[in-house]
């Protein structure tokens, strides 16, 4: 009897869980996306920065990336969103809270991808770029860049992908999120097997095809010097 | 004047001088090839007349430019043209783009034009077959050719070639060196750092012979192999060291 009367508070699960979970990809695609987009930007320009050869300037971007590499997401998120309204009283909505721990950590990694796949070019194609009359400008976007990009490309989709896990890390902000709808529905039903075996098929729905793209640019760009 | 003028360069790395106090004049024309043991400065002579290595002190003048006015290097790497020991094709583009991507973005030369121009530098190194092809398509001795065929498109009145033929089997060796033969026939002025004698004797018309950073013996061929090599230990040792 007791079992049938805890059951009873619970209901099933329903056709309408099917948009809640539709607009929780949503909030996801478009924290990721925004976040994606605005660590890449930031991150090809600290990663840019990283490649001058001054030493002084090069170690700049250290100063944000190191910090963000070294610590969870979840510490950053937290900073940000209880953090800045106690110690600067800037008070910021769940929403950019989000996007802005996002994109400063992806920015953090993608600096590091960019760096190294620059780096990684060896000094004979610079040497046979100036060599044959070009400019450090001309020799970067014709000769290096185009390399490099080749490089970056498939390693850069890894991170995405990654990001894209990292980003149920706002369910704890309260937005609603896949894994938030997850949380919510899987309480509410009381089939967390169910509820999160979607949670688990919808971010693999989502990030199986990035991770084949990757594969497949990694296998088109392999070339050896 | 002469075209290049080395006027008492000193190149160091670190507590290692590699040249000191160095000078030397290269006129338009005819083959000179630089032979010497390694590590006495034959590649940094050459990377230094190109503006890839900076001097200690001294100046070099390509066509009157300074290479330590920065301003000038653009123009003075069009002048001498270089090809490296070890092949940089550029891996992301075939044959016929490595060749036209410079003249196209420098010399603003018409992508047609840069074309016909590449055809006919393939043929002349013997790989007009190879337009398409891509870096790992191609042997050591073919990337080189492309590589000579590439500096050739920028016009340059000379080209610098750092021991271009160190890294390949004899077979390669002997197609490269059939290429040079048929530029220097042309009159293409060639400074050439090498260790075969063949081309040295074949084609060159001026032999430098460096050591210790300095200038052992500057002669015409004929001379070098001959009197020179009788009366001067150190080069009659090094030649018979190689094998010569």
């Amino acid at each position: 009897m007791q079992e049938v009367h805890v059951m009873g508070q619970y209901s099933q699960l329903a056709v309408g869980d099917i948009y809640t979970f539709l607009e929780a990809c949503g909030v996801t695609l478009l924290v990721t996306l925004v976040s994606l987009v605005l660590g890449t930007l930031l991150g090809t320009a600290l990663g840019l920065v990283r490649c001058s050869k001054n030493k002084i300037i090069s170690s700049l971007p250290l100063i944000i990336m190191e910090p963000l590499r070294n610590s969870p997401l979840v510490v950053q998120l937290f900073l940000v969103y209880y953090g800045l309204p106690m110690v600067f009283g800037i008070l910021l909505d769940a929403y950019p809270a989000a996007i802005l721990t996002l994109s400063l950590n992806t920015a953090a990694f993608f600096a590091v991808l960019v760096h190294n796949s620059i780096t990684a070019i060896p000094v004979s194609q610079w040497e046979a770029g100036y060599a044959l009359g070009h400019g450090k400008a001309s020799t970067f976007v014709n000769v290096i860049f185009r390399q490099a990009l080749r490089l970056l490309i498939p390693q850069a989709i890894t991170l995405y992908i990654n990001q894209l896990q990292c980003s149920s890390m706002i369910s704890l902000i309260s937005l609603r999120d896949i894994c938030r709808i997850g949380q919510l529905v899987s309480v509410r039903t009381m089939q967390p097997f169910l509820v999160w075996g979607i949670v688990f098929a919808l971010y693999y729905v989502i990030s199986f095809p990035l991770a084949r793209l990757a594969s497949y640019l990694e296998k088109r760009v392999n070339f050896s010097y | 004047m002469a075209m290049i003028e080395v006027k008492n360069i000193t190149k160091s790395y670190g507590d290692h001088t590699v040249l000191k106090d160095f000078s030397v004049d290269f006129d338009q024309s005819g083959v000179t090839v630089i032979l010497g043991p390694s590590g006495t400065g034959k590649s940094t002579l050459l990377r230094c007349i190109n503006g890839l290595e900076k001097t200690n002190s001294g100046d070099i003048l390509v066509d009157g430019l300074s290479v330590n006015d920065k301003k000038n290097l653009k123009q003075i790497r069009m002048t001498c043209g270089m090809v490296f020991q070890h092949t940089v094709i550029f891996p992301h583009l075939n044959v016929m783009e490595n060749l036209i991507m410079s003249p196209m973005k420098i010399l603003k030369t018409p992508k047609g034009e840069a074309i016909d121009k590449a055809r006919y530098y393939l043929k002349k190194v013997g790989l007009e077959s190879k337009e398409k092809s891509m870096h790992n398509e191609l042997s050591g001795g073919e990337q080189q050719r492309i590589a000579i065929a590439r500096a050739l498109m920028m016009n340059p009145k000379a080209l610098l070639l750092d021991e271009i033929t160190s890294a390949l089997d004899p077979e390669m060796t002997r197609e490269v060196q059939n290429v040079l033969e048929s530029l220097a026939a042309d009159g293409v002025c060639m400074l050439c750092v090498t260790h075969e004698m063949s081309f040295a004797r074949d084609v060159a018309s001026r032999i430098l012979f460096l050591d210790g950073g300095s200038i052992v013996c500057d002669a015409p061929k004929d001379e070098f192999f001959g009197k020179i090599r009788q009366e001067n230990d150190r080069i009659n040792k090094f030649l018979s060291f190689i094998g010569e």
